[in-house]
């Protein structure tokens, strides 16, 4: 059935075919219901009229013998009155009797005991038919003695013809019987004295099939019953005289059977609808004259409807073949009709498949069929077309993709590998990472070292992906270029913001950490934008205070914080960007700050607060929180680890001059006096001397007024490291050490006077350092002692 | 510091002694001035006896430089001892004067 079902869905023409054969089915179905329904009620009226008629036919028939009878009964009755003495003749009228009916049964002619003397007891003229020919005979004997019979005394006793009830008549002589009704009419004598009766029989079995001969319908039969109800007709012949109409109800009660037996008792006609043996049937019934007897006409329905049932049989025949003729058609025509769309679906796969030049069949048709093959056509057009847009979209994807990987390349060649470690330097340590999220991130570090100073930022562009990467690889080259010539965080950051802000047509920002740390005194500059307060990881575990201010790069007017504060030997700064404590898991949770400073705490317990280490306890956390879910932004930590140990101080010499350079050759020859005592050769104390000279002389020319008298300190100390000049002064705040450099490289022609100063001081000594403390410049040089 | 100038073979020769530094650079200049007006003659800057010189110093010698390119001459030094060279060398001076 399912696979029936499926087969269905799957045929268009059967389905449609299917449904056309239904609807027209039930039309079908309600003219040929409402026809036959009307031709069956013709059919039946006419049966009834049918039945009618034959019935009154029979009955008029039946009247008229019976009739004969009764008049052929009274003339000879008549002839014997008129000729009552003679014996002889009786015999001859009951012969002519015969001779005149054929049809009746016999007659008998009968008279009182000793009537005629010369006859004796019995007289009585019987005429029988014996065959062909009639036989007369004296009726009457000791076996039969007449004047006791039914038929004689009934006329005698009712003083009238009458019929009798019917009874077995037995012929003596030949010894036969036959059941018979009999006519019976008394004779009298002139004084009116009942002399003899005429008995005039008929066969009942010669009326029965009278009767049983009118058949309107094959199968149909008739019955006669008398007075008491007493079978004299039916086809069941053991039924007759012995059983009567109400015998079968009295063991199957039939209220239907016993109505039409008092109907018919009573000599009533009419028509009854029954079931007689477990058979529909009609019954006609109909009172027969004056005998008192009633016949019936029983036609079964199915005799009765039998060619109507064929006519109906042979149209639901012919309407149900037709059908599934029609049905058969109709799947072929549909599927024919359709055939087109079938090879329009093995092109579309071929198609589908790939091969976009495949021929589509031309139908050369105007209906929906060849608009829907020409639509396909047009289809398979656009999609070669659009295909080949997708390959060629495809490609530029690739090749941004590729792009992408460059630039990847180029952003992260930007930040600096390498990073410093105790086995490089004696005073900091610092490792950093980055991870973008895409290929190319939005978040960015640096750092590096100018003169005796730490410079580092750590920063986040808003976004994500190229335009973020861009603008960072923009925050990280403006950050260079105005950190050479400015050691101030808050100023590096306002030039900063400012030139970002001039050219930020697209309203992004970034979140900027700038520090510089002064690397011999442990002095932390600061300035953040908007970023997140990094940790500081020493004694214990703590947040950076921070001003928030504002990210970079919108607000060109803003005027950013400075902030300070003293890194003890041993401390690491964890500067982070949003990317560690809002990394997420699968389910979304927030790594948060107070995971981060768990990690840092545990690392500092576990003495793990190197740059590196610190950085890689963080990843593992962050990794293990993550877990497999995609990484959220881009991820940048940078730790810088303070760890310059202060030496002991093996020399201190000081002089103060007032600023004026006609006490140069003092100073000279105080620094040649240092240098000899350090053990520098002439060659060192030369370029010592020069780079001193050159900041002292800068000093007592720039940091004042034109005629303000103010002294310049000089300090000279030594360990067993490094010889350090300190150049203090109370003067206007001046760092030569952003100041630009000259090129050396230039030709006599282009090259300015002046600008030399801080040159020769950065050429001469290893490292140079300004700083401005408690209103003072404090500029420090440091040479290195080689032992 | 001594600044002697001298004429000899068509050549004007100045003999630097003792130390260029800022406080003796404007005395020096002062000295060295009749070397901005030669025309058509080279200069020779002997310093074998300078002890040390300074960037006031160097820029005494730019300027001499700059004004005899200008009238075609060529300016060179003579002499010059170590120490004073480490100077040049560093500043690059050691890249635009021409050393005897």
């Amino acid at each position: 059935m399912k696979k029936i079902i499926a087969y269905i869905r799957r045929k268009l023409s059967v389905r449609v075919s299917l449904w056309v054969v239904f609807f027209a089915a039930i039309i079908f179905i309600a003219a040929l219901g409402f026809l036959f329904y009307q031709a069956r009620e013709t059919v039946r009226q006419e049966a009834v009229s049918r039945a009618t008629q034959i019935l009154d036919k029979t009955s008029l028939r039946v009247d008229s013998i019976l009739n004969r009878v009764e008049v052929a009964s009274t003339m000879t009755k008549w002839l014997v009155e008129r000729h009552p003495d003679k014996s002889d003749s009786m015999f001859v009228y009951s012969r002519s009797m015969l001779e005149n009916n054929p049809d009746f049964y016999n007659c008998s002619i009968a008279f009182e005991p000793y009537y005629f003397k010369d006859r004796g007891l019995y007289c009585s003229a019987y005429t029988k038919f014996i065959g062909d020919t009639i036989r007369t005979i004296q009726g009457g004997s000791e076996n039969y003695q007449y004047f006791f019979t039914d038929w004689y005394l009934m006329p005698k006793l009712l003083g009238r013809p009458c019929w009798t009830e019917p009874y077995m008549d037995l012929d003596v002589a030949t010894n036969t019987s036959e059941m018979v009704t009999s006519y019976c009419i008394a004779i009298t004598d002139k004084k009116g004295q009942m002399i003899g009766v005429i008995n005039t029989s008929l066969s009942l079995n010669w009326l029965s099939q009278t009767i049983s001969s009118i058949k309107p319908y094959p199968h149909s039969y008739s019955i006669m019953i008398g007075r008491g109800g007493t079978y004299f007709v039916h086809p069941d012949t053991t039924k007759i005289t012995r059983q009567t109409i109400f015998t079968q109800t009295l063991e199957q009660p039939d209220t239907a059977l016993t109505a039409l037996g008092y109907a018919m008792q009573h000599g009533e006609e009419g028509m009854k609808q029954m079931s007689i043996n477990g058979e529909d049937c009609y019954v006609f019934y109909k009172p027969l004259g004056k005998t008192g007897c009633s016949m019936a006409i029983v036609c079964p329905e199915s005799d009765i409807f039998s060619g109507f049932d064929r006519l109906r049989r042979t149209i639901m025949t012919i309407v149900i073949v037709g059908l599934l003729l029609m049905l058969y058609f109709f799947i072929r025509i549909i599927t024919r009709e359709l055939q087109p769309l079938r090879r329009l679906a093995k092109e579309a796969e071929t198609i589908a498949s790939g091969q976009f030049d495949a021929e589509l069949p031309d139908f050369q048709r105007i209906d929906e069929i060849g608009q829907l093959s020409q639509s396909f056509g047009n289809m398979q057009q656009s999609l070669v077309k659009y295909i080949e847009e997708l390959k060629e979209t495809t490609a530029q994807k690739a090749s941004i993709e590729s792009d992408l990987r460059i630039a990847s390349g180029i952003q992260m060649g930007m930040l600096p590998k390498k990073f410093p470690t105790r086995d490089d330097r004696d005073d900091v340590q610092l490792f950093a990472s980055l991870t973008p999220a895409k290929e190319v991130g939005g978040d960015l570090f640096d750092f590096y070292f100018r003169d005796e100073k730490l410079f580092f930022c750590i920063g986040d562009v808003s976004g994500k992906g190229v335009p973020a990467s861009l603008f960072m690889a923009v925050t990280r080259s403006t950050f260079r270029t105005v950190s050479v010539h400015e050691s101030m965080p808050d100023r590096i950051v306002t030039t900063m913001n400012k030139t970002i802000a001039d050219m930020n047509k697209t309203f992004m920002f970034v979140t900027l950490f700038v520090g510089v740390l002064d690397l011999p005194t442990g002095r932390l500059r600061y300035c953040n934008a908007g970023h997140d307060a990094p940790l500081l990881v020493g004694a214990g575990v703590g947040e950076l205070p921070c001003d928030s201010n504002i990210p970079v790069g919108f607000r060109p007017e803003w005027k950013f914080s400075l902030q300070e504060t003293q890194i003890f030997t041993g401390t690491t700064i964890f500067l982070f960007t949003d990317g560690l404590t809002e990394a997420m898991d699968a389910n979304k949770t927030l790594f948060q700050m107070k995971r981060v400073n768990d990690v840092a705490s545990r690392a500092l317990a576990n003495q793990q607060q190197e740059p590196h280490q610190l950085i890689a306890q963080m990843t593992e956390a962050v990794h293990l929180f993550v877990g497999n879910a995609e990484q959220s932004d881009d991820l940048t930590m940078m730790a810088i680890q303070y760890i310059r140990q202060q030496s002991d101080v093996q020399m201190r010499k000081s002089i103060v001059l007032p600023n004026d350079t006609q006490e140069v050759p003092r100073l000279n020859a105080f620094v040649e006096e240092v240098c000899q005592t350090v053990g520098f050769d002439e060659i060192v104390t030369m370029q010592i001397k020069v780079a001193v000279e050159e900041a002292v002389v800068n000093v007592m020319k720039y940091a004042y007024l034109p005629g303000q008298r103010s002294d310049v300190t000089i300090e000279a100390a030594s360990n067993d490291m490094r010889l350090k000049f300190t150049i203090i002064d109370s003067g206007k705040p001046f760092d030569p050490t952003v100041q630009a450099a000259v090129d050396t490289t230039l030709s006599a022609k282009e090259r300015k006077i002046g600008g030399l100063g801080i040159h020769i001081m950065r050429q001469n000594m290893d490292s140079i350092n300004y700083e401005r403390m408690d209103n003072l410049n404090v500029l420090t040089l440091r040479k290195k002692i080689i032992h | 510091m001594n600044v002697t100038i001298q004429e000899q073979d068509s050549n004007m020769i100045a003999i630097l002694e003792g130390s260029l530094d800022t406080a003796a650079a404007a005395e020096t200049e002062k000295a060295m001035s009749p070397l901005y007006d030669v025309k058509g003659k080279d200069i020779i800057i002997d310093c074998t006896d300078l002890e040390y010189i300074s960037s006031a110093g160097l820029r005494i010698f730019l300027g001499i430089l700059h004004n005899a390119g200008e009238k075609g001459g060529h300016v060179y030094i003579k002499g010059i001892n170590d120490k004073v060279r480490a100077i040049f060398t560093i500043t690059g001076f050691s890249n635009i004067f021409e050393f005897m």
